[in-house]
């Protein structure tokens, strides 16, 4: 054992999170390696050139939910973060019509009224409840999550805090909070609007992500997991990072560094050492061994315990509540180079609202129609997708003249059914060359002329997303977003707090509290347990929440 | 003076139960109800053919207690019935208290794995029962009036079983509660008839499949009550005429054939209501077992704020299941099944997945194809032979309406279905006779003909049934009550929500 292998902290997986929680324990003075399997860092908010000239945002690709606190705390914006916001989006319909969503209120009040009068007066309502929820919930993003049967004074001071929160409310707004997160997006939505194709707009934030229908109890908060974010301040905006999402991990990278830290790139964990339930060290598939007393591990709860710790060194229950944790691929990505600007024929030259998120879906019910293709294992024959084209805002991403374009796919089933055997080894070129097909069928009802526009597509199912990032069935969120797998119930009940049953070993990655996002607070939340659980003196220096 | 303490509009079990507690307290009760019989949706029956309920597993002890029902009387002695899982293939699956079994008699390879997550799930239960036979919490009482000190020690009993359970039991409750049956079940149980049959228990009458989150609180509800099933003796109108004695018997004042035109108001109180036929019926209590649309368009709009018509607007009801009874051959025995199982409630369910792809179309309003059915043989009064069959799913705003071509559709379906696992029903068929949720609600006023007349989602159970801001019972102007199945705790011919609203309405006027 020599000083080049030992360390503070190993933090396994260089993903947004496990470099946020490896910069600030950096900051705290701690010795801090992180090991990261691909020959880059950033997990899935990761920028990388697959044709030359164009960037993609390979996975992750807006940017809202980033907390301001931890931005701030590791300075990003010196290490060259830009997040530039994008304003509005818009539906398409198939007779060349489309509903446009402007941040501007008036604007948006005047397109809402040109489809439905009444839905342009409900939207005031709409958009104050979504609001409320979003202040409720922001405070909790960034603490602890308190374990309801323990008696522990964290916990219940926790308890204590969150009681204290929900009474703030009042009896009616506590209502109305409870109902919010326990109702669809669907039922949310049919309660204010009538318009099919306004619904179907405000809809997609509720299922992004998740093996969820619209019409699925918990989906409103879904939404809310898309709405709680913010730009400089602006609560529910989104934006691009210059350069792409692995410009966030780029700059945490470099704040990480800068503080003393090092990163090991292009080898694996392939166990993480344990003796006498206590943690030790890591070691790599290459054949290297590191030693750390504290290993944080970045991976999600699944590939962690399952995949490279030995079973004998964790309880049963905890084993088998872990291998029943939902982790479902449900979404696919299209990253395309264009050659020139697509044609948007329904959309009024000049417009602002092409520079936001672009739709097709026509209503609740195809999208719900669309989940249920991914129930039987096909991706939908009408999938939703959210289409942005970040060339217009960031020309770093393509040559001039030329643009890029991301395409969210939802809804992709890992275990694609081919032939009555579900697998996820059916995705094949063939399947994702089929699938594409799908999927740009569905994006000519916007732009027509797309199929003519692709220099270079790179198609990814969640079999991909799995083998490139390491997340379980491609799942972009580390664990489904249920009301089972919440707040204490995240990663599992009674582990809720980071801290897993060997002593030393960490959950730093969006399978604990709160969740995925490129948010990064799963990895502030596990540096802050570490530095309580493992220091003396705790307390991590700028840590500002 | 007023001619009555209270008024209980609507004659349903909760109706029922409400007056007759109010009546054994020393009120002066009515009970009104619009049609000829007594009993609403629990013995509502087409030509005297079998009721729409037709199983008892939750009727409260608690309830026939307050209204001196002995809970022995020889109607509520029916044999307990066993659940029996139908199979294709022939090998049904039995399953009964000691463990489940092959209908051959041997020993289900699953039985260890369904008894321990029953029992988990009927400990739950009980837990949560204690939450049902009282209000919800969260009202506006102070903490420090008696009615805020007993919440608070009601909370705290809860609390206390909760901590009894023991640290990963409380944890795992409080996920599991908040779960969905297909995960649940899949977890622990692998994918066929048995699984099938409790995604099916989780979803009866309600429009959720077993992916939807919250399903589990449906099966643990049906569990509350250790979940043992009977058959009343004599059928579902013998227990209704039970519940009709005791009311007379504690002196309430029943008046069948009589609707409620509207509910008289006196500033901002009731004070009596309005018959079609243009009698006036004084009280300054009115407890309305209807849904709470219905009570707002007999008090009229103007008498609840405007936040208050919205949220009543949109509690969802949407009716999924029908009732289909098939008239059998006289004698007939059900092909494919031992003699000894005939009586038992079967299940159609041959897996979790079946039951999600039957729920699909009912999303867009079409019925299942391939639906899931609970069946059980019975004979009527007149010793016809049935198969009274619950099919789910089959909404009430079918696309293109129930037309007879629809109907018959529907029953052929049920029919085909069933054939399926008993081979050769088709012919000892003679006739059927199908209730549709619209039908349901036309005879009932049940909204969307659903069975809690309020979808017992998440976002709708305890401090938010039926809406949020209404949950303790009272609604509105002064004295106006609700007692029907829309508030806690539900429905399912369990009484406690019009036991609960009696109590309510008790404490406010003593």
């Amino acid at each position: 054992m020599t000083v080049e292998n030992r360390y503070d902290v190993i933090v396994a997986g260089a993903g947004h999170n496990g470099l946020t929680a490896a910069a600030y324990l950096a900051r705290a003075g701690m010795r801090v390696l992180v090991i990261e399997k691909n020959d880059w860092v950033g997990g899935a908010a990761v920028s990388r050139s697959l044709h030359d000239g164009w960037t993609y945002s390979n996975c992750s690709y807006v940017c809202s939910l980033l907390r301001r606190e931890i931005a701030r705390d590791l300075e990003l914006p010196k290490y060259g973060l830009q997040v530039i916001p994008y304003e509005g989006g818009a539906s398409f319909t198939r007779d060349r019509d489309y509903f446009a969503y402007y941040s501007d209120h008036n604007a948006l009040k005047r397109e809402m009224a040109r489809h439905s009068a009444k839905d342009a007066d409900a939207y005031r309502g709409y958009s104050q409840g979504i609001m409320r929820q979003c202040r409720f919930i922001r405070p909790f993003l960034l603490r602890d999550a308190p374990d309801p049967a323990s008696l522990h004074p964290r916990d219940l001071g926790e308890l204590a805090y969150l009681v204290k929160k929900a009474h703030g409310l009042g009896s009616r707004e506590l209502g109305e909070t409870l109902k919010f997160w326990t109702m669809s997006i669907g039922d949310f939505l049919d309660e204010h609007f009538e318009n099919d194709l306004i619904k179907a707009h405000l809809a997609g934030s509720g299922i992004i992500g998740t093996g969820l229908g619209v019409y699925s109890p918990g989906t409103a908060y879904v939404l809310l997991h898309h709405y709680m974010g913010d730009i400089d301040g602006g609560i529910g905006a989104w934006g691009f990072a210059r350069g792409g999402m692995g410009a966030i991990s780029n700059a945490i990278a470099a704040s990480f560094k800068d503080h003393g830290g090092t990163i090991h790139t292009g080898s694996g964990i392939e166990k993480i050492l344990s003796k006498d339930g206590r943690v030790e060290g890591v070691a790599l598939e290459d054949g290297k061994v590191f030693y750390a007393p504290v290993v944080a591990s970045n991976m999600d709860i699944k590939r962690t315990v399952l995949h490279h710790i030995d079973a004998a060194e964790l309880p049963d229950d905890f084993t088998k509540a872990v291998r029943n944790f939902k982790i479902r691929g449900s979404s696919a990505k299209l990253n395309i180079a264009l050659d020139r600007f697509p044609n948007f024929p329904a959309a009024p030259e000049n417009t602002s609202f092409l520079r936001g998120d672009l739709h097709v879906s026509q209503s609740l019910f195809e999208l719900e129609k669309a989940y249920d293709d991914w129930k039987v294992g096909r991706w939908s024959e009408k999938p939703y997708i959210d289409m942005l084209i970040p060339s217009q805002i960031d020309p770093t991403m393509a040559p001039t003249g030329a643009h890029m374009m991301t395409v969210f796919v939802q809804y992709a089933p890992y275990d694609l059914e081919v032939d009555g055997v579900r697998s996820a080894e059916n995705w094949d070129e063939k399947q994702r060359n089929a699938m594409a097909e799908t999927v740009l069928d569905q994006m000519s009802v916007a732009c027509p002329d797309i199929r003519e526009r692709v220099v270079h597509m790179e198609v990814r199912s969640p079999l991909e997303i799995e083998r490139e990032v390491g997340l379980t069935e491609g799942n972009i969120f580390q664990g489904e977003l249920t009301f089972d797998q919440l707040f204490f119930n995240r990663p599992v009940p009674g582990w809720s707090q980071y801290s897993l049953p060997i002593k030393g070993l960490y959950l730093c990655g969006s399978s604990a509290h709160p969740g995925g996002g490129v948010m990064g607070a799963p990895g502030a939340n596990a540096a802050r347990a570490i530095l309580k659980h493992e220091t003396r003196h705790g307390r991590m220096k700028g840590y500002a929440a | 003076m007023s001619q009555f303490d209270a008024i209980v509009i609507g004659g349903g079990v909760n109706g029922l139960v409400a007056g007759t507690l109010l009546s054994r307290r020393g009120k002066n009760v009515c009970i009104i109800e619009k049609s000829n019989r007594f009993g609403g949706m629990a013995s509502y029956s087409v030509d005297g053919g079998p009721s729409l309920a037709h199983s008892l597993y939750n009727l409260s002890p608690r309830v026939l207690s307050d209204i001196g029902i002995d809970p022995q009387h020889p109607v509520l002695s029916g044999k307990p019935v066993s659940t029996v899982s139908l199979s294709e293939d022939g090998r049904h699956i039995v399953f009964k208290n000691e463990g489940i079994f092959w209908s051959e008699g041997t020993k289900h390879p699953e039985s260890d794995a369904w008894t321990d997550l029953t029992q988990q799930l009927i400990t739950y239960g009980g837990l949560l029962r204690q939450l049902a036979e009282a209000p919800p919490p969260g009202g506006q009482k102070a903490i420090l009036s008696r009615g805020g000190l007993n919440e608070f020690l009601r909370l705290a009993k809860l609390g206390f079983g909760l901590k009894k359970l023991g640290k990963s039991e409380m944890r795992r409750f409080l996920q599991v509660v908040l779960s969905n049956v297909h995960d649940i079940v899949l977890d622990d149980l692998p994918e066929g008839p048995v699984a099938g049959m409790l995604a099916a228990d989780a979803i009866w009458g309600s429009a959720t499949g077993p992916r939807s989150p919250g399903t589990v609180f449906n099966l643990i509800y049906r569990l509350g009550h250790g979940g043992h099933i009977t058959q009343p003796v004599g059928g579902m109108s013998a227990l209704t005429d039970l519940l009709v004695e005791a009311a007379q018997k504690a002196g309430c004042v029943l008046m069948p054939e009589t609707e409620v035109f509207r509910i008289l108001l006196d500033d901002d109180a009731v004070s009596g209501v309005v018959t079609t036929d243009g009698r006036t019926l004084t009280a300054p209590t009115v407890l309305s077992n209807l849904a709470p649309k219905l009570t707002s368009r007999m008090t009229g709009p103007s008498v609840f704020d405007i936040e208050t018509m919205r949220r009543v607007r949109n509690i969802r009801a949407r009716g999924t299941a029908a009732k289909v009874n098939l008239r059998l051959k006289d004698g007939s025995l059900l092909p494919g099944l031992p003699d000894e199982l005939a009586r038992e409630r079967l299940i159609y369910a041959p897996s979790v997945e079946h039951v999600e792809a039957a729920f699909n179309p009912a999303k867009y309003r079409q019925m299942s194809k391939a639906p899931v059915i609970e069946a059980l043989k019975m004979q009527t009064a007149d010793g016809a032979s049935w198969l009274s069959t619950i099919v789910q799913y089959a909404p009430t705003d079918l696309e293109g309406g129930w037309t007879d071509t629809a109907k018959d559709q529907l029953a052929q379906i049920a029919v085909s279905t069933l054939n399926l696992a008993l081979p050769g029903l088709k012919d000892h068929v003679t006739n059927t006779q199908i209730i549709t949720p619209d039908q349901i609600e036309n005879a009932t006023g049940a909204p969307g003909g659903h069975w809690h007349h309020a979808e017992m989602s998440l976002d709708q159970l305890l401090t938010l049934r039926p809406a949020n801001g209404m949950c303790r019972y009272s609604m509105g102007p002064k004295g106006l009550f609700q007692c029907g199945a829309a508030t806690h705790p539900g429905g399912d011919v369990m009484g406690l929500a019009g036991r609960n609203a009696a109590l309510a309405a008790m404490e406010a006027t003593p």
